[in-house]
């Protein structure tokens, strides 16, 4: 059985899977924001967690003072979605049937004063908040380190847990792309979120039903590209960044088989069968091809589809275009990984001489 | 949500108060937790344990102190005091009258100061207001001139005033004390007899636990002036490595080890323990005294660290100790320590990093085998070590080899040398753990053939000059027990002697016959003068005679390994070998380029390839030397920082072996091919590291001179520097070490691997040398290491065959350094005053004479009138230009204080002379009347055959 977990939880099967189940919680999230379902969730997945817990390799990453904040941030982010998606389903329910959403119940939209309701309890979460660091702090002392020694770094060399995602795109994607260009995208784009969807459902009210690509594409982006490329750069990569299982040993020596080839390669030398052309454009031209087309042609492609056409006549020409070009370069991270597992591909534009690959 | 609350409100506010009360009492509890958490630290239980074993220490030393109290004198001068304060108490009016006068003085001095005080800023100012008046000729210059003068005048007078008054307190003071003299002086004596108990009762005062002691160790309060707390030494001369830069080194290991540096407390459990070696560690007077040198900067781990018994690093020395520290400390494995704690027994790694270019430190037992061992083993011939490069390679030269031993003894010998020798220092490569595969063994036979040709044909010719002529194996045998070989040789037929001498620079001598077959004029003109072979051996030639040569000769063919001898080593497959320099020239072209590139060559130089290569592979020149190597680097990684090196980068491979630095080594040196267990590996890749039968002793012996080989750097002023003469004194040992003159001498008291077989007699082992540098002339010596001629002779039974200096084959560089050696030892001038004439005093002469008469010095020593024809000490005409006077004065005085054990009398026992007539039997005179006797009768010659 732990083989079997160790086995599924490299990331070539649990992105997919995780993908998938994300789908399915959305696809069925009715089923998934009820309450039972919660209990359910919780009654299985406690003695799940206690099996876990009971190995110890297992539970030394789990215990390691710099992996706590992780442990904590997904207790949290599993209730808080839950959470989330129960009011939805609740609020939708009630749409349905031709009732306003709960937020709006006239003993819901009474107006307080500010004092003491505001106040009073933001004292009350301060307090509390500052107990549980001070307990946490005493429990798990600052984990101290051998001093920092230029001509030898710490394996695995890890980056602060919030940006281990970043750090997992780094597998995948040139440092240019995954630590600047995609960074800087990720920022543009949740500035530039007020301004595109301008769908004024569920302003004050949780609903799915009435906005369900906003959602659906931001928890994708969130979940799947986000956190679960933190749980995978916390717990399940070891020295030398090679994957270990939940429940594997880190072992400094293990070795593991990655031979990664550039798209350019696999074109001119292995179909084509002649040698790679000296010109550095026409040498990557397929790559550079492929990139062009997949951010002009597609955009306008979208538009053949339902879904393309709804939004263009709700959002108009440039919220389209910037929402579809935001969305797509979203999803080049999991194209790019599906293909690194499928091809060994190592990159589908490779020009290092001028320092872009992509 | 329920409607309770009034409008306006989104809660109760009932409720809302009882959360905000519930959460300010949680905080309080937080907010205690969080200083109690600060305040209960581990070292403060250790720190109050420690107190109240010192209370219990002062409190036996004060019943100890009482004890030595006298009480009987106590009391009288208890009584004398009662009776002086009743004199004192008579003059009280006198006193009284002296103390008001005195107040009196006081009091104007007071006021004196003040007048003075005012004067001298006044003279001091004007004087500033003259100067500026007088350069730039101001018109009230003279005003100024005279103000000043007068100003001074007034000064003046007052210092006088002032020295009258302080003179006349002091007689008063004076005055005062003679009254009261009588109680003063009783006082003191009491306080010297119980000054003792007061001073150990004011220790017990300070060491209390009362209400001050407690308020002072309050939380909070703490910061201003605790009792327990953290003590540290900052040392400015020893740093750490902070990598970007180097910081003074801390140590708080004294916060728990709270006695270390404290006489008394031996007897304690650790941490309380005293240091076991106060004098060389950690004492303020031994030579490393903890303020100087810390803790850590020995015995590694993290001195800076006090939060528990963990982070200091602490190494348990075995397995049972770890159980146990598991359970008291919850001990754990060190991590993100870059240097953890050396174990108990390997403490003394901690020498290696300031002591280096020193072949032995003193007192560093286990270190010193570990360096021998080394040395033993030759680590050094394949492995770079920092301060090992002067040594000559391990192993005897191969370039005339095929003089020395046949083809086939060369093959068998090195495919499994303990085969032929269990104590063969030759390493064993080959039907190793990872190589015993058959198709491994079928290259391995190959590869040995081909180095055997490349050896063989490399080989030089050599012409024995002498011949064999046969002898008396039972003489021979003699002569190898008794002229010395066994401090450089182990023997088979003496093997209790030589597991005593624990000979290892020459061969253990076993089967020689089979090693030398159809070779023994070689072994007869190698036993007469070994450099006519090889002109830089370390062997050195006893001045055989020719009969003595061929009896050892005959004596050591006697002796034959029948078992070996009948080996026939398989000959070299020609497809094997083909096969193995094809995979050597593919590595760089294709499989055909390397066949056409062999096709090219013939069959003879494909063996000598083949040869050229293997020796490359194992690094076989790395101990010998052999032609076509010259210049090439060892084969083995370097070990120089070894003990910084980090635990990653040690390849444990599948093992189940201590994860740690010390575990790596050990096992390493117990079976280095272990790593290759469970690797399936190519041949040209299999570990070639080969084993060397260790014991487990040895190997961490080696272990702990190879992790104190850290990168640490110690600034200059913190590592030991050699002085101007411990420099040539480390310079010379390098000679002495490399011909292993300490396999027969003693040097003050060191080394001398031979003298345990004269436990007997140990004046008919090799001379010991003591402050040989004061002893004997430095040309003397210098002449002697190159012309060695016999100074004495032994009782007739040994004379025949007696223990014997031989003549080493010594550079004059290398004769200079061990001349200077022992001169800098002793800390001698170069050369004495030997054309000086000796000047009598009236008489002196004739009581010389009749003093060298009483004492019958001829009765032994040859060179005087009536000398034996045998004697059996030293020709006493030679001294002059051998001994140094001063020395001579010395021995005469106590032969034994110098050489214990020595046949020479003390003829001035406790400073009595035995022939009270002469010089009124004054000592200092005798001695000097004979050293003056001894100067006149020396010729001037170095040795008895010099002109």
């Amino acid at each position: 059985m732990r083989e079997l977990i160790n086995w599924l939880a490299e990331p070539i099967r649990s992105f997919p899977i995780f993908t998938f189940l994300f789908f399915m919680m959305m696809r069925y999230y009715k089923v998934v924001g009820t309450k039972k379902f919660g209990y359910w969730g919780l009654a299985i997945s406690i003695p799940v967690v206690a099996w876990f817990c009971a190995d110890p390799n297992f539970l030394a990453i789990i215990l390691w003072p710099d992996n706590i904040p992780i442990n904590i941030i997904i207790i949290m982010l599993t209730f808080l979605t839950w959470l989330s998606l129960y009011k939805c389903a609740e609020n939708d329910k009630r749409i349905e049937a031709g009732e306003c959403p709960i937020e709006a119940l006239p003993e819901n939209r009474e107006k307080v004063w500010a004092w003491p309701n505001l106040v009073y309890t933001e004292l009350f979460v301060i307090i509390a908040t500052t107990i549980f660091l001070v307990v946490w702090a005493i429990i798990f002392k600052a984990p101290l380190e051998e001093p920092a020694n230029v001509t030898w770094a710490p394996n695995p060399a890890k980056a602060p847990w919030y940006f281990l995602g970043l750090q997992e795109m780094l597998v995948y994607f040139d440092p240019w792309m995954a630590g600047v260009v995609l960074p800087g995208v990720i920022v543009v784009g949740l500035i530039a979120i007020p301004f595109i969807d301008t769908n004024p459902k569920g302003n004050g009210y949780y609903t799915f039903a009435e906005r369900p690509l906003a959602i659906t594409s931001f928890l994708f982006g969130w979940l799947v590209l986000w956190i679960y490329l933190i749980i995978v750069g916390t717990f399940l990569r070891g020295p030398n960044w090679t994957f270990y299982g939940p429940f594997e040993y880190w072992d400094f020596h293990k070795v593991v088989a990655d031979y990664n080839v550039n798209l350019s390669e696999y074109v001119w030398i292995k179909i084509l069968n002649v040698p790679m052309p000296k010109n550095l454009v026409l040498r990557e031209i397929f790559g550079i091809i492929g990139t062009v087309a997949y951010l002009t042609v597609l955009p306008f492609l979208s538009l053949k589809t339902k879904i393309g056409k709804e939004l263009y006549a709700k959002s108009g020409t440039i919220r389209y275009y910037i929402f579809v070009f935001l969305f797509i370069i979203m999803m080049s991270l999991p194209i790019k990984m599906v293909l690194r597992w499928l091809i060994n591909l190592k990159y589908i534009v490779a020009l290092p001489e001028w320092e872009l690959n992509l | 949500m329920s409607k309770k609350q009034e409008p306006g409100m989104a809660f109760n506010m009932q409720k809302l108060n009882k959360i905000f009360a519930f959460l300010s009492v949680a905080f309080l509890i937080t907010v205690v937790w969080m200083f109690l958490d600060d305040y209960m630290r581990p070292w403060k239980a250790v720190q109050l344990k420690g107190i109240k074993i010192k209370q219990e220490k002062v409190l036996k030393d004060i019943e100890a102190a009482e004890k030595e109290i006298n009480t009987d004198s106590l009391a009288k001068f208890e009584m004398q005091l009662e009776a002086s304060r009743k004199t004192v108490e008579s003059r009280k009016k006198a006193i009284e009258a002296v103390e008001d006068e005195m107040n009196m003085i006081v009091k104007e001095l007071k006021n004196e100061t003040i007048v003075k005080g005012i004067a001298n800023s006044q003279v001091s100012a004007v004087g500033f207001q003259y100067g500026v008046a007088h350069s730039h000729h101001y018109s009230n210059e003279k005003d100024l001139y005279k103000k000043l003068q007068g100003l001074k005048k007034d000064f003046a007078e007052s210092s006088e005033r002032m020295k009258i008054l302080q003179a006349k307190e002091k007689s008063l003071k004076r005055k005062v004390l003679t009254f009261s003299k009588e109680v003063r002086d009783t006082e003191r004596s009491i306080e010297g007899i119980i000054g003792k108990r007061e001073l150990l009762l004011g220790a017990k005062k300070k060491l209390a636990m009362d209400p001050i002691f407690v308020l002072r160790n309050l939380p909070i309060i703490d910061f201003l002036d605790p009792t327990l707390k953290i003590r540290q030494v900052v040392l400015e001369n020893i740093t750490d490595d902070r990598y970007f830069r180097h910081v003074p080194k801390v140590d708080r290991c004294m916060t728990c080890h709270l006695f270390i540096d404290e006489k008394g407390y031996e007897k304690q459990e650790n941490p309380y323990k005293t240091h076991p070696n106060l004098d060389l560690m950690v004492g303020a007077k031994g030579k490393h005294p903890m303020k100087k040198f810390g803790c850590t900067t020995c015995h590694g781990g993290e001195g800076h660290r006090v939060n528990d018994f963990n982070s200091a690093a602490h190494m348990p020395k075995d397995l049972a100790q770890q159980k146990d520290w598991e359970k008291k400390y919850n001990w754990h494995e060190p991590h993100k320590v870059p240097i953890v704690q050396f174990r108990r027994g390997q403490y003394e790694a901690g020498c290696v990093k300031c002591h280096s270019n020193v072949e032995y430190i003193p007192e560093a037992t286990v270190l010193n085998q570990g360096r021998r061992n080394i040395r033993k083993f030759g680590c050094y011939g394949c492995h770079k070590i920092k301060g090992w490069e002067h040594n000559r390679k391990p192993g005897p030269s191969l370039e005339k080899i095929a003089s020395k031993v046949s083809k086939e003894f060369f093959k068998n010998w090195v495919w499994s040398p303990k085969s032929f020798n269990k104590h063969a220092k030759m390493p064993q490569f080959f039907n190793q753990t990872n190589n015993n595969s058959p198709e491994f063994i079928r290259k391995n036979i190959t590869e040995v053939n081909a180095i055997a040709e490349y050896v063989y044909n490399k080989s030089k010719p050599y012409k024995p000059f002498a011949k064999y002529t046969g002898g008396s194996s039972k003489r021979g045998k003699k002569l190898v027990k008794e002229v010395g070989c066994m401090a450089c040789h182990g023997v088979k037929d003496f093997t209790v002697g030589s597991k005593k001498v624990d000979a290892f620079v020459g061969p253990y001598l076993s089967g020689i016959g089979t090693k030398v077959k159809n070779r023994e004029n070689w072994l007869v003109s190698w036993l007469l003068k070994p450099s006519h072979y090889q002109k830089d051996t370390v062997m050195p030639s006893f001045r055989l005679s020719r009969r003595e040569a061929n009896d050892i000769a005959t004596y050591l063919l006697s002796k034959k390994n029948k078992k070996f001898e009948e080996l026939k080593f398989e000959p070299m497959s020609k497809t094997v070998r083909d096969e193995l320099l094809v995979e050597y020239f593919s590595a760089f072209s294709p499989a055909d380029v390397a066949k056409v590139k062999l096709s090219k060559m013939s069959d003879h130089e494909r063996t000598m390839e083949l040869g050229y290569r293997s020796v490359g592979k194992y690094g076989c020149y790395s101990c010998h030397n052999i032609e076509g190597f010259e210049g090439r680097a060892p084969i083995g990684p370097e070990l120089t920082k070894l003990g910084s090196k980090p635990l990653t980068q040690f390849g444990f491979g599948h093992e189940k072996v201590s994860h740690s630095r010390d575990g790596w080594i050990k096992a390493h040196l117990l079976n280095p091919r272990r790593w290759d267990n469970g690797a399936d590996k190519p041949f040209k890749d299999l570990l070639r590291m080969p084993q060397f039968d260790m014991t487990e002793k040895q190997a961490s012996d080696i272990t702990v001179a190879l992790i104190g080989q850290v990168a640490d750097k110690v600034p200059a002023t913190g590592v030991k520097q050699l002085d101007k003469d411990e420099a040539v004194v480390a310079e010379g040992m390098k000679i002495v070490t490399k011909y292993n003159c300490i396999g027969c001498h003693q040097i003050d008291g060191a080394y001398g691997d031979i003298l345990p077989l004269y436990d007997e007699d140990i004046n008919q082992g090799p001379p010991r040398l003591v402050g040989q540098g004061h002893r004997v002339q430095a040309d003397w010596l210098h002449h002697f290491l190159d012309n060695v001629t016999p100074i004495r002779f032994f009782d007739k039974e040994f004379a025949a065959t007696p223990i014997r200096m031989p003549s080493f084959n010594f550079t004059n560089e290398e004769r200079n350094k061990l001349v200077a050696l022992f001169q800098h030892k002793s800390k001698q001038k170069t050369f004495e005053d030997n054309t000086k004439k000796v000047v009598w005093e009236r008489g002196e002469r004739r009581g010389a004479l009749k003093l060298v008469e009483s004492l019958a010095c001829n009765s032994c020593h040859a060179g005087l009138a009536g000398s034996p024809s045998e004697p059996t000490a030293p020709n006493l005409k030679l001294a002059k230009r051998r001994l140094r006077p001063s020395w001579i004065k010395k021995w005469l005085k106590d032969p034994q204080a110098i050489l214990e054990g020595t046949p020479m009398p003390s003829f001035w026992e406790d400073g009595e002379s035995m022939d009270e007539d002469i010089f009124g039997g004054d000592p200092e005179r005798q001695q000097n009347a004979l050293v003056k006797y001894l100067l006149e009768i020396g010729v001037d010659s170095l040795s008895p055959n010099q002109k």
